[in-house]
C-alpha cells in the first residue's frame, strides 16, 4: 500500500517543495492551504499522516488538529511551526498531536519523523 | 541575420566589470544583506538556471538557513536548515585545512564519480558518508553545482544552483566567478552580522550609561533632600529666624528676574540650591557660638566665619553642585574686595553670590536674633542702599530694591524709603 501524506501549509511555496520531496520518496501527496480544506482533504483522501502548519489565517493549525482528531483518532498528525511558542506547542501536543517540528527544518528529520509514523500505522500503534 | 555566436558574443558577460559593481555595491550599501538578494537575483536573470539559492549561517543558531531564492524551481526560504553536522557543511568546513588540493566547489555529477570511485568507497568511510550525504542533499533540492563561500576560515554560506534551462553546462571561468560571488556574499554577511553587533553593543552601552546616570541622580537627590533638611536645621537652631531659608530664596530669585537672568530649567535649580544652602555650614559651629546673646568675640567672628568653607566642604560629594559649592564659599565676599574668605572684588564673585550677598543681608537686618530685634523695613532698605558700591553690587541693589518695591506695592504698603529711592 502506498504511503499517503496531506501536507497543510497556507504557503503555496512550502507545499510544492515539500510534495515533490515526498513524492520523490515514494510517497502519495495531496495539500491544502487553510485548515477547513484540511479538514475536507482529510476525509477525501484519508491520509496516512498530516503535515500541519499552525499559523494559518481562518481555521488555523489547532483547531484543525481538534476537528481531525475527533473525527480520526488515529490518524497521525505532525505540528509544524516557524516560531517555538511553549503554550502553542503544549495545546497540540494536548490536542493529541503526535509530534511537532518547528521551521527552519532539517529534511532528513522531517522523512525519518514521517517515516516512524507510517510505521507506528503498520504496527497498529 | 545574426548567427548563433553573435548572439552569444552580445550576451557574453563581462565578469570583471560585474566583479567591480558588486564591490562597488558592498561599499556603498548601508544594508549589505541586500547585496545577497542583488547577487541571487543576478545570477538568476544572466544565467537562466532552474533556481539559485543562497544558504547562509545563523551563527547564533549554528545552523545553515536559505536565505533567497530565484528561479523557477526555487526553493522556500527560512523552511529547510542544515545544521553544522550535516555532511555538506562538514566537507566544506574542514576543507581549507584539510583538503588543501581539492576543489572549493561541487558538481554533482562530480559527487557520483567521486562515490563511484575506489578511493573514495574503501579509502575512508566517513568520505563516502560524507559523499553519500552531500549527494542526497543535492538531488533532494536539485542542485547541480554548490559553491561554498568562506570568511577567513569559517563557511559563512553556500551558493547552490540548478540546472541551466537551455541544458547547457558551467564553463570553467563562470564557475571561477561564482566563487568569487560566494565569497563576496560571505563577507556581505560578516559585515551585516558585524554593523548589527556594533548596533547591539551602543545600544547596551547607551541603556548602562542611562542607568548609572539614573543611579547617580537618585544618589544626589537624595544628598540634596538631606542637605535642605540640614539647612532648614541650622536656621532652626537659631531661634527667632525659623523660614530664613525660604525667605531668602524666594527675595533672590525675585531679585534674579529682575535683573533679567533667565530662569528657566537648570539656573533656576542652582540659584534656588544656592540660596537655600548658603548657610549649611553653619552646621559644623558650635552651638555657644552660633546661638550666643550678645556680641562675638574676635575669636568667636573667626569661627563663625568658617561657615563659608564648611559649606562648601559639606557640598562636594555632590558633582552636579560644582557651581552652587563656588557660590556658597563666595557669599560672605564683598564688591570692594573687602570680604571673606578669599578677599574677591566685583566680577570675580559670581553674581548669584551677589544676589545672595544683598538678600541675606537685608532678611538678616529685618529679622530677629538672639542678640537684638528686628529692624524695620525703612532701616533695612537704608541700610542696603548705603552699602552699594561698597559690601553690595549696586546693580544687584538697584534690582532687589526695585522688586521689593513692586511687591510691597501689590501689597500697598510701601515704606517711605523706598519711596524717597524710586524719586531719587
Amino acid at each position: 500500500m502506498m504511503k499517503k501524506l496531506l501536507i497543510v501549509d497556507d504557503e503555496v511555496e512550502i507545499c510544492e517543495f515539500l510534495k515533490s520531496f515526498f513524492e520523490d520518496r515514494d510517497y502519495r501527496v495531496a495539500v491544502a492551504h487553510d485548515g477547513v480544506m484540511a479538514f475536507e482533504q482529510v476525509g477525501i483522501f484519508k491520509p496516512d499522516v498530516v503535515l500541519l502548519d499552525i499559523q494559518m489565517p481562518g481555521l488555523d493549525g489547532l483547531q484543525a488538529l481538534k476537528k481531525i482528531k475527533e473525527k480520526y483518532p488515529k490518524m497521525k498528525v505532525i505540528m509544524v511551526t516557524a516560531v517555538e511558542t511553549q503554550e502553542k506547542i503544549e495545546e497540540a501536543m494536548r490536542l493529541g498531536a503526535d509530534n511537532y517540528i518547528t521551521k527552519p527544518l532539517s529534511l532528513e528529520y522531517l522523512e525519518k519523523d514521517v517515516q516512524d509514523k507510517i510505521e507506528l500505522l503498520a504496527k497498529g500503534v | 541575420m545574426p548567427t548563433e555566436t553573435d548572439r552569444l558574443n552580445a550576451n557574453k558577460l563581462d565578469y570583471q566589470e560585474v566583479l567591480r559593481d558588486v564591490a562597488r555595491m558592498m561599499v556603498r550599501l548601508k544594508r549589505p544583506d541586500r547585496l545577497l538578494k542583488i547577487i541571487t537575483r543576478f545570477i538568476d536573470r544572466q544565467f537562466g538556471l532552474t533556481h539559485t539559492s543562497l544558504l547562509v549561517l545563523d551563527p547564533r543558531k549554528k545552523r545553515y538557513v536559505f536565505v533567497n531564492s530565484k528561479g523557477s524551481k526555487r526553493l522556500p526560504v527560512s523552511l529547510v536548515k542544515f545544521d553544522v553536522d550535516h555532511p555538506m557543511v562538514q566537507w566544506f568546513s574542514g576543507f581549507k585545512q584539510k583538503q588543501p588540493f581539492q576543489k572549493e566547489f561541487l558538481f554533482l555529477s562530480d559527487v557520483k564519480k567521486m562515490l563511484s570511485r575506489a578511493e573514495y568507497r574503501l579509502a575512508s568511510n566517513s568520505k563516502a558518508d560524507q559523499l553519500a550525504g552531500i549527494q542526497k542533499a543535492m538531488q533532494t533540492l536539485k542542485a547541480e553545482l554548490i559553491v561554498p563561500g568562506y570568511f577567513k576560515d569559517t563557511l559563512v554560506g553556500v551558493l547552490m544552483l540548478g540546472r541551466r534551462v537551455n541544458g547547457r553546462c558551467f564553463t570553467k571561468q563562470e564557475v571561477t566567478f561564482f566563487q568569487t560571488l560566494a565569497h563576496d556574499c560571505s563577507m556581505a554577511v560578516k559585515t551585516a552580522e558585524y554593523n548589527q553587533s556594533l548596533v547591539e553593543q551602543n545600544q547596551e552601552l547607551a541603556r548602562r550609561l542611562e542607568e548609572i546616570e539614573r543611579m547617580r541622580s537618585k544618589e544626589q537627590k537624595t544628598y540634596y533632600e538631606i542637605m535642605r533638611s540640614l539647612a532648614e536645621e541650622v536656621h532652626a537652631k537659631e531661634p527667632n529666624i525659623f523660614g530664613h531659608v525660604s525667605e531668602v530664596e524666594r527675595l533672590g530669585l525675585m531679585t534674579a528676574r529682575e535683573m533679567g537672568i533667565d530662569l528657566s530649567g537648570k539656573t533656576k535649580d542652582l540659584l534656588s540650591a544656592a540660596l537655600i544652602l548658603h548657610d549649611v555650614g553653619k552646621i559644623g559651629i558650635p552651638d555657644s557660638v552660633l546661638s550666643k546673646p550678645g556680641r562675638l568675640t574676635p575669636e568667636e567672628w573667626k569661627i563663625m566665619k568658617t561657615h563659608v568653607e564648611k559649606g562648601a566642604r559639606i557640598l562636594e560629594p555632590l558633582t552636579d553642585f560644582k557651581k552652587v559649592r563656588e557660590i556658597i564659599l563666595s557669599h560672605h565676599e564683598r564688591f570692594d574686595g573687602s570680604g571673606y574668605p578669599r578677599g574677591l572684588k566685583g566680577d570675580q564673585i559670581s553674581i548669584e553670590a551677589r544676589i545672595i550677598s544683598v538678600v541675606d543681608s537685608f532678611h538678616a537686618i529685618v529679622s530677629s536674633r538672639c542678640y537684638r530685634e528686628g529692624r524695620s523695613l525703612d532701616f533695612a532698605i537704608h541700610e542696603i542702599r548705603n552699602c552699594a558700591g561698597t559690601q553690595f553690587d549696586p546693580v544687584v541693589v538697584d534690582a532687589f530694591l526695585r522688586a521689593l518695591k513692586k511687591e510691597l506695592q501689590k501689597k500697598g504698603e510701601i515704606p517711605r524709603s523706598l519711596l524717597e529711592y524710586a524719586a531719587g
